[in-house]
């Protein structure tokens, strides 16, 4: 292996991420500290911010344990400056994703963009019953997990094998481009890519023109909805699963090649030490993705799904995104898009919340913890 | 005095929203209005320049194939004030430059104001208009809305964004624009909500706004189809060799089978009752021949993947033989094609109806387009756009229709032997059709440049004439209650889903069946009360 010796663990490696300009010596003091997380050396938790090594120290040499022995206002104080840092982002959160979130009362609402929110009459829950009750809905629901459910199996695993390929080739130039080549559709629109698959999978496309030039009768794979299920994750794939790696690359970069010298040292085989050494070390990376995923599982390709209803029909490419647009903005039923939109975010955090806890009952750090 | 103006128009209708009819009680906020009474109705005073070569018959656009000498100034001077305002319009076709436009800055110069255009493409039009409306700061000065775009609740929206041209244009107020004037009444009705002008109509020649259009050069020695059954043979024989028969061909379906216009959709069944469009034997039936045609393979691929935006690029490139479209389309193509390739032709299919049954026509609404003007404190502003739509509705014959729609001599057409224009490479690039989206004349059948066309198609929209009825409630624009405003909707999904073989007539009995119980029975009602309003005050809604 080519890697330079990296430190135990880089910002990828650890989801929080929050460790970056503290010295080593530090960081093994608060490992110390904290023991039953961090777990072999790697990955520790790095969840408390921007402590003064001095002080770090202190309290470590001091008790051992104890970290909540300063006030409030002395971490106030001594945060000063990074709270200071974090206030635009905090504004622009404000403004832009608080500020507008206010607008969904119109889901309680007889809502009319023309009259107003101040002016539409307050309905109660006459939308969210609207809602539950619309099978339409509820046939969008279905498609939506189903369409997550089969990407979770035959989408999510494909970037950490190509990760794992990937990292076993050795030369670095080969690498980057095989990289750079499967990186490069990501940058395609979704027009392009359903556009592109249209040319040559499509009715008057590609394969069966040359089909028929040779006197076979040709299929249609963007019209039919049997088949669509494979079609849209096979258009995922070719799009996104080479951006996908990156993460997992990063992720693998920050083994130490030591570990797999002592364990050929050992006698353990390929196999063996990718499933001791490579993948537990990229397991919470792939756990951190996947409970974000399951944040999103509610949201499968809004302008993919669009861009091909019409081809193989709403029965089985109508999801939440798109039935809401459809509801909402092309119908004018604004109230009751917003009712449904509500209840797919409320879902989606809640999923996130489980599969966070999930984690931490696994010993996995998820996507946060609370100090 | 409510109750008298009622009395004076046949399509004054007042109706209690929840229940009950109203009857001419003082305005409270339960009562609507759905058509034009007899004294807001702008007088018609038609001009008669020119005499057509193929004179209309009951409505239908006249034809001309010469250009007369001299052309008549129908405006003295620029009739603008200097204003600039912005104007949003769609376009079928590739959108042309707005900045350093000649063709753009020359029509605005003679005007007088600048109407600076945002144009949208016409395939998604609708989509875009639901987001802008709901935003009405954002909305442009004067903004086209095609009829088959308005959005649900625009009934509200002309209310709150859009401003009321009543008091400018009922009655003989009109006669100050002598060109607005000359647009039937017809075409106001269709630009009028809450019982006022709101609109400035594009208005639509009486007969079959779209039909099926065919590639004459390529299918020249083939006869024509006469009934339903061998126009899926037509289509069949021209599907091979990376050609297919047809584009969809729904616009034809619903001639052939005189399935009800989708707005307001519903006519007297024979019981006395309302029956509404997908209740009718008529859809049933286009539906089936739709399916027909879908299952012979005569239909192109992409077109079967619902891509319709590419429709015309298909049809001109020779792959489908057939394409159904709004028949402004025709012109278009021609003028695009002829100059690289002079033997591109292209002609309308015949009309016939199914089983030797006459077709039947509904009357469409008399403006195909709308234009708004946004509301201002400012009245100088309206009538300085009204002002324009003076100008661009001049009539055929006066130096402002050239202009508008030929550009300029020398830089966007040069004036042919025989007088008439031959566009240059430059008309190509900028005079792209966004003023007649905003207002027009009386509809012309006037493309002397394309004498061959003209003939063919006034010929035909004459010959078809005597198929022409108004549907039910023709003239008025019903607001139905919010909460009925998307049960049809699932219709629209399910003809696709039906004709392609994804669902069966089954399907149909059951979304028929769950549109009455999700409000269509309500609907019903709220449309037998409006229909009771009509005939009980001695006036016909229909024919």
């Amino acid at each position: 292996m080519s890697h330079p010796s990296t430190p135990p663990a880089g910002p990828t490696a650890t989801p929080s991420g929050r460790r970056e300009g503290r010295a080593d010596g530090v960081l093994e003091i608060e490992l110390a500290a904290h023991a039953p997380q961090g777990r072999d050396g790697e990955a520790p938790s790095g969840r408390r911010r921007g402590w003064r090594p001095g002080r770090v120290r202190e309290v470590a040499t001091h008790n051992g344990v104890v970290m909540n022995t300063i006030t409030w206002r002395d971490r106030l104080r001594r945060d000063k400056t990074l709270l200071v840092m974090t206030l635009p982002a905090v504004g622009l959160l404000v403004l832009f994703a608080y500020v507008p979130m206010l607008g969904n009362v119109i889901a309680w609402q007889d809502y009319s963009p023309y009259v107003g929110i101040a002016d539409s009459p307050f309905i109660g829950w006459d939308n969210f019953v609207r809602v539950f009750s619309n099978p339409q809905f509820l046939h969008a629901v279905g498609n939506t997990l189903l369409i997550t459910g089969f990407q979770l199996v035959f989408f999510f695993p494909i970037p950490i094998m190509l990760a794992l390929l990937l990292n076993s080739v050795v030369t670095p130039a080969l690498r980057t481009s095989i990289q750079s080549i499967i990186y490069l559709p990501h940058f395609f629109s979704w027009v392009l890519v359903v556009t592109i698959f249209q040319q040559i999978f499509g009715g008057a496309g590609l394969v069966n023109r040359l089909l028929a030039q040779a006197g076979y009768t040709g299929f249609d794979l963007m019209t039919n909805p049997d088949t669509f299920l494979v079609l849209v994750t096979s258009q995922a794939v070719w799009k996104d699963a080479g951006w996908g790696i990156i993460i997992f690359l990063a992720a693998l970069a920050t083994v130490d090649p030591a570990h797999y010298e002592a364990s050929a040292m050992d006698g353990a085989g390929r196999w063996r030490r990718m499933w001791h050494i490579t993948l537990p070390a990229i397991r919470p990376t792939i756990i951190l993705l996947l409970i974000l995923r399951l944040g999103d599982a509610l949201t499968v390709g809004f302008e993919q799904l669009i861009l091909q209803r019409g081809a193989v029909g709403p029965g089985v490419a109508e999801v939440i995104d798109t039935y809401v647009y459809y509801q909402g903005v092309v119908n004018g039923d604004w109230a009751f898009a917003a009712a449904a939109g509500l209840v797919k975010g409320v879902v989606s955090l809640l999923l996130v919340l489980g599969a966070n806890k999930l984690a931490h009952v696994f010993g996995e750090d998820g996507v946060y913890r609370k100090s | 005095m409510v109750t008298a103006v009622a009395a004076l128009s046949s399509v004054a209708v007042l109706a209690a929203c929840g229940g009950g009819g109203g009857t001419g009680n003082a305005g409270g906020d339960g009562e609507a209005v759905y058509a034009l009474s007899a004294e807001d109705t702008p007088n018609y005073v038609p001009l008669d320049l020119v005499e057509a070569d193929f004179p209309g018959v009951d409505g239908s656009a006249p034809g001309f194939t010469s250009i007369p000498d001299p052309l008549v100034a129908a405006v003295d001077s620029p009739p603008g004030s200097g204003g600039s305002y912005t104007a949003m319009t769609p376009l079928w076709g590739t959108i042309p430059p707005t900045d350093g436009n000649a063709y753009f800055d020359a029509v605005n110069e003679a005007i007088g104001t600048t109407i600076n255009f945002q144009i949208s493409d016409g395939n998604t039009y609708g989509d875009k208009m639901a987001a802008v409306l709901a935003s009405p700061r954002d909305v442009a000065d004067w903004t086209t809305i095609p009829s088959w775009n308005v959005p649900p609740r625009f009934n509200d929206a002309v209310e709150s964004i859009f401003a009321d041209l009543t008091p400018l244009l009922a009655g003989d107020a009109i006669e100050a624009y002598p060109n607005l004037a000359n647009i039937p009444t017809e075409a106001w009705q269709a630009c009028s909500w809450n019982g006022k002008i709101y609109g400035l109509p594009m208005p639509v020649e009486v007969g079959l706004t779209d039909y099926a259009l065919y590639r004459a050069d390529l299918v020249a020695d083939q006869a024509l189809p006469t009934t339903p059954e061998e126009l899926i043979e037509f289509a069949e024989a021209n599907t091979g060799d990376g050609a297919w028969g047809a584009n969809d061909l729904w616009a034809v379906a619903t001639a052939m089978f005189g399935v009800l216009p989708s707005q307001p959709g519903w006519e007297v069944g024979d019981d006395g009752a309302l029956v509404h469009r997908v209740e009718t034997p008529e859809y049933r039936a286009a539906l089936e021949w739709m399916t027909e045609l879908y299952s012979s393979g005569a239909v192109h691929p992409d077109a079967v993947a619902d891509n319709q935006g590419d429709a015309g690029t298909r049809f001109e490139g020779g792959q489908v033989v057939m394409t159904s479209t709004g028949l402004g389309y025709w012109h278009e193509a021609l003028t695009r094609n002829r100059p690289a390739n002079p033997d591109f032709d292209i002609d309308v299919l015949p009309l016939f109806g199914a089983d030797g049954a006459d077709p039947v026509i509904y009357k469409p609404k008399g403006a195909a387009m709308c234009s708004f003007l946004k509301q201002t404190e400012d009245e100088a502003q309206l009538t300085e756009l009204l002002e324009v739509a003076n100008f661009l509705a001049a009539p055929f014959g006066t130096e402002e229709f050239q202009l508008i729609n030929y550009g300029v001599e020398g830089v966007h057409y040069d004036l042919g032997a025989d007088g008439l224009p031959v566009a240059t490479t430059q008309a190509q690039q900028e005079v792209q059709p966004s003023y007649i989206f905003l207002t027009g004349p009386p509809a012309v059948n006037a493309k002397p440049d394309l004498p061959d066309y003209v003939e063919k198609r006034s010929t035909w929209a004459a010959a078809n004439a005597e198929f022409v009825t108004e549907p039910l409630f023709y003239g008025m624009n019903i607001a139905e209650p919010n909460q009925y405003a998307s049960i049809g909707q699932p219709f629209a999904d399910l003809e696709k889903d039906i004709v392609r073989g994804r669902a069966s007539m089954a399907d149909l009995d059951a979304a028929i069946e769950t549109w009455r119980s999700a409000g269509g029975e309500e609907l019903r009602t709220f449309y037998t009360e409006i229909y009771e309003g009509l005939e009980s005050e001695g006036g016909s809604a229909s024919s």
